[in-house]
């Protein structure tokens, strides 16, 4: 199975890369997320000193460190140009980031350095949102509800874990990245990076809490290429 | 007229070839009046701190690993006890104090009986092990207005916040540290962690004023699960949630807990939360 | 009685007379030709320095130590705190319940004696005794400290401190309880025991280790003349020795500001019943005050007054009965100080004045009449000792201490010697006396655990008219070189 999609898109990648036909216009990168391995077991997590969340869920949910689709995709895996694509400046839209059953929404939240990061609580709990930066400063807010949405910025590339030590179950990543090539893999594992202009790309696709693929690729016209990443997986 | 024109480009030159020697590498403190010294801070840390926080200032000192509240890491300049809004850098002044004051319940002695230089010149040698106090600045420190008048009313709004804020889950309905969420709760270097237990001291982590009780809530200890209130507590709400806390520090005489006692609510809250015997000795007159 | 003889057996104090001394510092040889008794060679060495500290806070021994077992301020602070640091782990209930805080410390050397002047037999001179230098060199050892100290609970500490000479001989140099921090102020503290005078340049924490520099002269210098003639009973005394007695102590927060009271027994840190039925007071008191970037400064100021008895009220076969000495007659010891930092240099200054009464300074009973013209000997003291300390790692040690009699107990007059039972000596001088030292201590690792230093000093002391045959002047030297160690 390993073999043979790492054949495929070792494949797909030659063929694309011979194939190319020099032209304007702009690529555009797809691919699949899927792993080989067996994912860690996903714990349920016990809300029951928490019932304004529990109530939320009336089928008891579990941790999201591996989410896993049919056909061996995995969800949540970040791709981006690590390498090869100019950094560039913030959008001015914000993005969002939510605590909602007492959980985060989404789990994993990619945007840019210095792009605005809007963090909101629609829980009857308080909540604490404790990014444990490394790169950037850490800081640590308190968040009641009925309270305004807390802004952030960060201005260094880095993937933060985050987490609300009220509720330690909670747990969700900030990948802060210098350009606007990134894509979130879906729950089919899919992702797409597209308007690339003609370059030579390095592609990482990382996974929490510290795994990390590259390829190189090579876009040079109005194309589209797949690439394909396998994350091996480990049960524990 | 022409020699003086010589000496004061005598003058100049001195100046231009001692400027590069002057602003080399070393980095400096300002505390009040008072400039630390890099270089004379290496010193003194090679004497005093080393043994905890380590060579490169790390915190993976050799006694490191029989603490458990770690050293702090000077790389990662994160620090708990500052003025600055949680997130930024302290101020060469919130350092100094911190050196000064000690913690109280780690392994941190104070260090009042070194000289004011000599903290001023630790704290600019701390500042070289990370790059960050090279490209950031310290942020600016809150403003702490003045305190509100204490009344029985002020406690009791203080009460209502502890509940609305839910302080309760990891400091516990009696402050003893022992909320639902108290024994989950882990530090950024994923060490276990216990919240304060107010009903055992009378100090705090950073300090013992109620001025420093404002601080604490309003900047977070950042590096710590306590996160910073300064959202959503209004000025005037944090003193009544300062003097709210103070009656939970039932083993300190402070003028909030007299007053407390004086009610007829408070009096039967706090012999509840009472309990005999330190064997210890631990807590009494900390 | 067993007190007395006792006392004089254990005491460090070495200047009692000029043959004493010679006996003190050639104990090599004279153990040889049988004057075990009165040898207590090396034992001096009662230094504090405490490795079961460092391991129950972690620190090392350069924050409580400029060099060990010299004590930086941050230590000093940590002693008058009642060992401990002032956080929540003082109580022992947060050490591991394994840890047992007791330290050894033990001083392997090789050393050299000389002593020049030495009174020696002689078939041939006129009286049977004739001068010679006396050499003596080789390996040997310290006495051994066990010293055990720390808190019992927060704020009550004690320290004991068993400690031997380099026979193997036991005595308790320090035995004390202490209730710190009393009503919540740090300003004061009461002690209860055995225990070293809250002297601002500690002699327990002496940083040479000769026979000649181990102790400070001025702590425990008494005039020539004091020796006890038949009936009286013999004065030994020094601020240096451990006391047995109540202190109550405090201090500011920062340690800057301190006092001491103390009452005594004077019996000079004998064990069983003092002496007499009487008492000494101690006082200190001393400010520190920072100046830039220089350093810590203190000044301060000392003043010992007491009592001693000059004969027994009952006597048993001929030997006083303990505790009965009466007669008691009074004598002081008093002295400004200045400890200065310039950076990595630092000199500490005494000034000594002292008095015994005329009793005491002829070794008279009160019951009986002073000799023609005895008088209270008065004398003064300086101390002078500087430090360089390159390094938590290196330091060199420097000393000159100097003491000049300023009255003589007798009048002037006689031959060149003196004769103990006399009541004349030879000059305005005699017994002045001068010792120099010189040391350097290496610490090859600074640690939580443990301490070791490679040591290496020479010091001599150069004393006036005292030598026993033709009143020239005593000289001793002594060079040792060895390896200092706690666990």
């Amino acid at each position: 199975m390993t073999l043979k999609h790492v054949f495929l898109a070792a494949l797909a990648t030659l063929a694309a890369v011979t194939l190319t036909a020099a032209g304007p216009g702009s690529g555009t990168i797809t691919g699949k997320i899927t792993y080989d391995g067996t994912p860690a077991k996903q714990k349920p997590i016990d809300m029951s000193k928490e019932p304004s969340c529990a109530s939320q869920h009336p089928t008891p949910i579990t941790t999201e460190t591996v989410v896993t689709g049919p056909g061996n995709t995995l969800e949540n895996v970040v791709v981006y140009i690590s390498a090869g694509a100019p950094d560039e400046a913030a959008p001015s839209a914000p993005v969002n980031f939510d605590q909602k059953g007492c959980q985060y929404v989404p789990h994993m939240l990619a945007f840019q350095t210095n792009q605005e990061l809007k963090i909101s609580n629609d829980d009857q709990t308080s909540h604490n949102i404790h990014p444990l930066a490394k790169i950037n400063q850490e800081w640590n807010k308190s968040q009641p509800p009925g309270t305004p949405p807390i802004i952030a910025k960060y201005d260094k590339a880095e993937m933060i874990h985050v987490k609300c030590n009220i509720h330690p179950w909670m747990s969700g990543t900030f990948a802060v990245l210098k350009n606007s090539h990134y894509s979130v893999s879906d729950k089919d594992g899919n992702f797409k990076l597209p308007n690339l202009p003609p370059g030579k790309y390095t592609i990482t696709a990382w996974h929490e809490p510290d795994q990390e693929m590259t390829q190189d690729v090579e876009i040079s016209g109005s194309e589209t290429k797949t690439v394909s990443f396998v994350f091996k997986l480990k049960p524990y | 007229m022409r020699k003086i024109n010589i000496s004061k480009l005598f003058v100049v030159i001195a100046i231009l070839l001692a400027t590069p020697l002057l602003g080399s590498a070393q980095d400096e403190s300002h505390i009040g009046k008072v400039t630390g010294n890099e270089g004379r801070g290496r010193q003194f840390y090679f004497r005093y701190c080393w043994g905890c926080h380590g060579f490169r200032g790390n915190g993976d000192g050799e006694n490191a690993p029989y603490l458990n509240i770690l050293p702090r890491n000077f790389v990662a300049a994160s620090f708990k006890c500052r003025s600055t809004p949680t997130g930024t850098l302290p101020t060469d002044e919130d350092l100094f104090n911190s050196i000064r004051r000690g913690f109280v319940n780690t392994n941190m002695p104070s260090w009042i009986t070194l000289t004011d230089q000599n903290r001023a010149d630790l704290i600019a040698f701390i500042k070289s092990f990370s790059p960050r106090w090279k490209t950031e600045k310290a942020g600016t420190p809150i403003n702490v207005p003045a305190e509100t008048p204490l009344t029985v009313q002020s406690i009791q709004h203080g009460q209502q916040l502890f509940q609305k804020l839910e302080c309760w889950k990891c400091h516990g309905q009696e402050g003893r540290g022992d909320g639902p969420s108290a024994s989950t709760l882990t530090d950024s270097n994923d060490q276990p962690i216990r919240p304060y237990n107010f009903a055992a001291g009378s100090r705090f982590k950073c300090g013992t004023t109620n001025h420093d009780l404002y601080k604490i809530f309003m900047t977070g200890l950042d590096g710590t699960p306590m996160p910073s209130f300064a959202d959503v507590i209004k000025p005037e709400e944090a003193w009544d949630l300062v003097h709210y806390l103070r009656t939970l520090q039932i083993r300190h005489n402070s003028p909030e807990l007299a007053l407390w006692l004086t009610t007829k609510e408070g009096a039967a809250i706090v012999s509840a939360q009472r309990v005999s015997g330190t064997p210890t000795g631990s807590g009494v007159n900390q | 009685m067993h007190s007395v003889d006792a006392s004089s057996l254990t005491r460090k104090s070495f200047r009692v007379g000029p043959s004493l001394l010679g006996t003190f510092l050639t104990f090599a040889f004279l153990l040889a030709v049988g004057y075990p008794s009165s040898a207590a060679p090396l034992s001096a060495i009662k230094v504090h320095a405490l490795p079961a500290f460092a391991r129950k806070y972690g620190l090392p021994c350069s924050s409580c130590h400029l060099a060990w077992p010299m004590l930086s301020p941050f230590g000093q602070a940590f002693k008058d705190n009642g060992y401990q640091l002032g956080n929540d782990r003082d109580a022992p209930i947060y050490q591991s319940p394994a840890y047992w805080p007791v330290t050894f410390r033990i001083t392997p050397i090789w050393h050299r004696e000389n002593e020049t002047n030495a009174g020696v037999d002689s078939a041939t001179a006129p009286g049977g005794q004739t001068e010679a230098s006396l050499t003596t060199h080789g390996f040997d050892w310290s006495g051994l400290d066990f010293h055990t100290g720390g808190t019992l609970a927060k704020n009550v500490s004690f320290y004991v401190l068993p400690s031997s000479d380099n026979t193997g001989a036991f005595h308790f140099e320090t035995v004390m309880a202490r209730l710190d921090n009393l009503a919540g102020t740090t300003w004061l503290n009461v002690k209860l025991g055995k225990f070293e005078l809250d002297n601002l340049l500690s002699e327990k924490r002496i940083l040479t280790l000769t026979n000649v520099a181990g102790v400070y002269t001025n702590y425990h210098y008494q005039p020539l003349t004091e020796v006890a003639s038949p009936g009286a009973i013999p004065f030994v005394f020094g601020i240096g020795d451990n006391q047995d007695g109540l202190e109550v102590m405090g201090h500011s927060k920062d340690d800057r500001t301190r006092y001491s009271v103390a009452l005594l027994s004077s019996n000079d840190g004998t064990p069983g019943l003092p002496t007499c039925r009487c008492y000494a007071t101690f006082l200190t008191a001393s400010q520190a005050f920072q100046v830039g970037s220089l350093g810590l400064q203190r000044i301060g100021a000392f003043d010992y007054i007491g009592e001693w008895p000059t004969y027994y009220q009952f006597t048993q076969g001929g030997n006083g009965v303990a505790g009965t000495g009466i007669g008691n007659k009074s004598y002081y010891r008093a002295g400004l100080i200045g400890q200065f930092f310039i950076k990595k240099y630092d000199l500490t200054a005494m000034y000594f004045h002292s008095s015994d009464n005329a009793y005491l300074g002829t070794g008279t009973p009160a019951n009986q009449p002073l000799p023609v013209g005895a008088q209270k000997p008065v004398w003064n003291g300086g101390l002078f000792e500087s430090h360089y300390t390159f390094s938590p790692q290196f330091i060199l040690i420097q000393r000159v201490e100097l003491v000049r009699m300023s009255q003589q107990a007798f009048q002037i007059g006689g031959g060149p010697v003196y004769v103990p039972g006399s009541d004349e000596v030879p000059s305005a001088s005699f017994g002045n006396e001068n010792v120099y030292a010189i040391a350097g201590r290496y610490y090859p690792f600074i640690s939580s655990r443990a301490g070791f230093a490679f040591h290496g000093e020479y010091a001599f002391s150069h004393q006036s008219g005292a030598s026993p045959v033709t009143g020239r002047n005593l000289d001793f030297s002594s060079l040792l070189a060895g390896f200092d160690f706690a666990f």
